[in-house]
């Protein structure tokens, strides 16, 4: 039997995606009930930020937002590029992807460690939620790096559909990783808008 | 067309679903007698007013285990792991599952966890706060040693493998079901376990979250859980009940698919309500994931919240009840063949009805803070969890026997072991009610004399007694079966699903022709398996160039493509024991060692990639 058997030749989406569709599910549930604990926990709480801890930069973490979202757009491209067969426009756009990405991470440790500086997340409640949120997300993007390095190096021996799977999961992966980000974000950002 | 790899080799590296269904099978039975070892100590030590088998200390880390091993280490591992490895694949007519290197990974995940908590307890650090490990008593302040790191760390471990399990099981019965098999086709059975996997792969999260949270309180010094800077106790429950409620029915719903598979094969009739019992399997999980704070009814949360969640409880008993009508009448108007099998099914029903009953009673909110951490919620739920849960397991170790060994089990004293089984776990958890009702608190390790609670206690542990008489008889029945056994044609019952058309035990590729599927009951469609015995015969539709398997549509079952799966590989077990390393030095706070165990997982995952997959 070969695929030539088969009458309706009906697109199923591949093995990696759905891999990664059940990631995301299981990552985006992880934030959902870290997003709840915020409230919940901002909830009890008369102040929020409590007395002595400032309250969360609003235009650089807005700024940063902006741009890891904007990266969707060359993942979204590279993967068009690799559906024509475009090796080369597929390789640039991901690496253009990637250095966006890996500047919007740098920036974000910078932050962090800028906020360490100035209040510990053993201060208070607000403090824990606040680091360990943001700190999750940061992973997450760390993660996707790792993602796009490793497809990279891989791209340097040309495409197979292997990678081409690669690469749409990775790109869905980004996509998930910057609703994530947005969400994570708004519910940081929420006692200073 | 391929083989496994001999050896002790070939088991370590192994891919394949049915090995790794039998791997879980072992290890899970292993923890069962664990977790059964320590119900039968709880049991000896209450059997007597002021006794002193155990001391405090040991009783406290003892029903910890109990509760946590059968949950995460026995019931969870052993259906989906085990049955549902060896079975959805049989069932969907595929070859493996959908990520056979992952579902590698799961098991050896699963073994590490579960050796981290044990090593826990025989270090005298065993989990002590038990199964749901309540703030403040789990903090640092009032559990200064590391019993509860091993708690955290062995769930948030195990739970990594679970999750794997359940995205392998959706991925597999939505795309690799044979050529035919539609939506509406998918045996009950795969519908309770994908019921059971969605539950899972929400529901994790939100335990993971909460061990996260408590690890960071308790070894960085965070205050998520406490109220002095500006945290909250109740987050804790919140989290855990969000996970732990839907737990309850990821417990039982793989019990509910047995059900639906030993029913058809003993009356010789399809199942009645067949769509009706496909909803409700998915409906109960539903259902299960707004009702969690009926378990913190006592807390003092707000009078509309509880209204609001005995409601949402109370529907929980549509589905159920569904189900239950369902498989009575399917019984009713067969021709039932009192089968072991049918006998632990029918022992199913009967708890299931008993301990649904008790639960619709904890609707009524005052009824529940009146027995709140009493004997009475400890009786409830260990009729839903042995009875309803644990009696289809062996159920299922019964019917399936012939088709997994090859052989036939002996049917007398099968029978006899399931009428000392029934006969033990009723005197042991019925009195549990009475005492519970007489005010009896769970989770002490002694209690007075003049309680008048002596005489029901000892009960309770004669019935254990016997229940352990009757579960040693049914071991040996199958062991000595496994030896000694008439040997199991194909077919034995005259099954409904496709693992009843493959020889027994399954050749290593289950299916020498792809079979095609017209119903949910394909194995008594005898036009169709004639068909696939002509195209065997023809050649035609083999797949016979190595590991390959057709992945079909979502919704209409049609064949879209051929992929070919990996056979056997190094990375899972090598990957699992990176994770292992970083999970057991991180329960001593020993952060940078960890991280190496960290960057060696990802080494393994480069490996792991090294070699495509081709399609």
């Amino acid at each position: 039997m070969t695929t030539a058997d088969f009458a309706v030749a009906r697109r199923s989406p591949s093995k990696a995606w759905w891999g990664m569709a059940m990631f995301v599910a299981s990552e985006s549930a992880l934030f959902a009930m870290m997003i709840g604990s915020y409230f919940l926990l901002r909830f009890k709480n008369l102040h929020w930020p409590p007395h002595g801890i400032p309250e969360p930069k609003v235009v650089v973490p807005l700024v940063l937002l902006g741009v890891i979202v904007a990266t969707s757009a060359p993942m979204h491209l590279a993967v068009a590029a690799g559906r024509a067969g475009q090796l080369g426009r597929a390789r640039a756009f991901l690496l253009l992807a990637l250095v966006v990405q890996s500047g919007y991470f740098a920036m974000q440790v910078h932050e962090y460690a800028d906020d360490l500086s100035r209040f510990q997340p053993s201060e208070h409640a607000y403090a824990s939620i606040y680091y360990t949120l943001l700190g999750a997300d940061h992973a997450h993007v760390a993660l996707g790096l790792l993602f796009d390095v490793w497809l990279l190096t891989k791209l340097i021996g040309g495409f197979t559909a292997y990678r081409l799977k690669a690469l749409s999961a990775i790109a869905f992966y980004w996509y998930a990783v910057n609703v994530i980000t947005l969400a994570v974000t708004l519910t940081i950002l929420s006692p200073a808008l | 067309m391929w083989a496994e790899r001999p050896g002790l080799l070939g088991w370590l590296t192994t891919t394949d679903h049915k090995r790794i269904g039998l791997l879980y099978f072992w290890t899970t039975l292993a923890f069962f007698g664990a977790g059964g070892v320590e119900a039968l100590l709880l049991r000896a030590q209450l059997a007597r007013a002021n006794n002193d088998v155990l001391g405090p200390d040991t009783y406290d880390q003892l029903f910890s285990m109990h509760g946590l091993t059968m949950i995460f280490w026995f019931i969870i591992p052993m259906t989906t792991g085990a049955f549902g490895n060896y079975l959805i694949p049989l069932m969907i007519g595929a070859r493996d599952m959908a990520f056979p290197k992952l579902n590698a990974l799961s098991f050896w995940l699963f073994l590490g966890s579960g050796l981290l908590v044990y090593t826990g307890l025989f270090l005298g650090s065993g989990p002590n706060a038990g199964w749901f490990d309540y703030v403040p008593l789990a903090s640092r302040l009032y559990d200064p040693g590391r019993n509860i790191e091993f708690y955290a760390l062995g769930l948030l471990f195990n739970g990594i493998s679970s999750t794997i399990t359940a995205a392998n099981f959706i991925v597999t019965i939505l795309r690799l079901r044979a050529p035919g098999m539609s939506f509406n086709r998918i045996p009950l059975f795969c519908f309770a376990f994908l019921a059971a996997s969605f539950g899972l792969l929400f529901a994790l999260p939100s335990l993971s979250v909460d061990l996260i949270f408590l690890f960071l309180d308790r070894n960085l010094g965070m205050h998520f859980f406490d109220p002095s800077h500006g945290g909250s106790t109740l987050l804790w429950q919140h989290l855990f009940w969000f996970f732990g409620h839907p737990e309850v029915y990821i417990l039982i719903v793989p019990a509910f698919g047995i059900a639906t598979e030993i029913i058809p094969a003993f009356t010789q009739r399809k199942m009645i309500a067949f769509p009706l019992v496909a909803i409700a399997e998915l409906l109960v999980v539903f259902i299960g994931f707004g009702v969690w704070a009926h378990h913190m009814f006592a807390d003092g949360i707000p009078a509309v919240t509880l209204v609001f969640f005995a409601g949402a409880t109370a529907m929980v008993v549509i589905p159920s009840t569904i189900q239950v009508f369902a498989w009575s009448s399917t019984l009713f108007t067969g021709r039932p063949r009192f089968n072991t099998p049918l006998l632990f099914i029918i022992g199913f029903i009967l708890f299931f009805v008993i301990g649904g009953l008790t639960g619709v009673m904890f609707v009524a909110i005052p009824f529940t803070q009146q027995v709140t951490d009493t004997y009475f919620v400890v009786a409830h739920f260990h009729y839903i969890i042995f009875g309803a849960a644990v009696f289809p397991i062996f159920a299922g170790m019964y019917y399936w026997f012939p088709k997994v060994t090859g052989r036939m089990y002996f049917e007398r004293p099968g029978q006899i072991s399931f009428w000392i089984i029934f006969l033990g776990t009723n005197l042991l958890f019925f009195p549990m009610h009475i005492v519970g009702l007489l005010g009896m608190p769970r989770r002490v390790y002694t209690y007075p004399g003049e309680m008048g609670w002596t005489a029901y206690n000892l009960a309770e542990s004669v019935g254990g007694a016997i229940t352990l008489v009757g579960i040693l008889l049914l071991f040996g029945n199958l062991v000595v079966s496994y030896r000694r056994g008439p040997l199991a044609p194909p077919d034995p019952w005259h099954g409904p699903t496709l693992e009843w058309s493959i020889p027994s035990p399954p050749p290593e590729y289950n299916f020498a022709v792809i079979p095609h599927v017209s119903s949910a009951y394909p194995n008594w469609d005898l036009a169709d398996r004639e068909a696939d015995r002509r195209r065997l015969a023809e050649g035609v539709g083999m797949l016979d160039h190595g590991h390959e398997q057709v992945v079909s549509t979502l919704a209409d079952g049609e064949p879209v493509e051929i992929v070919r799966m990996p056979h056997s590989s190094p990375w899972p077990i090598l990957l699992a024991l990176a994770v292992s390393g970083a999970f057991a030095v991180l329960v001593t706070e020993k952060y940078g060692v960890a991280a190496v165990f960290g960057v060696l997982a990802l080494f393994a995952l480069v490996g792991w990639h090294w070699q495509e997959e081709e399609s």
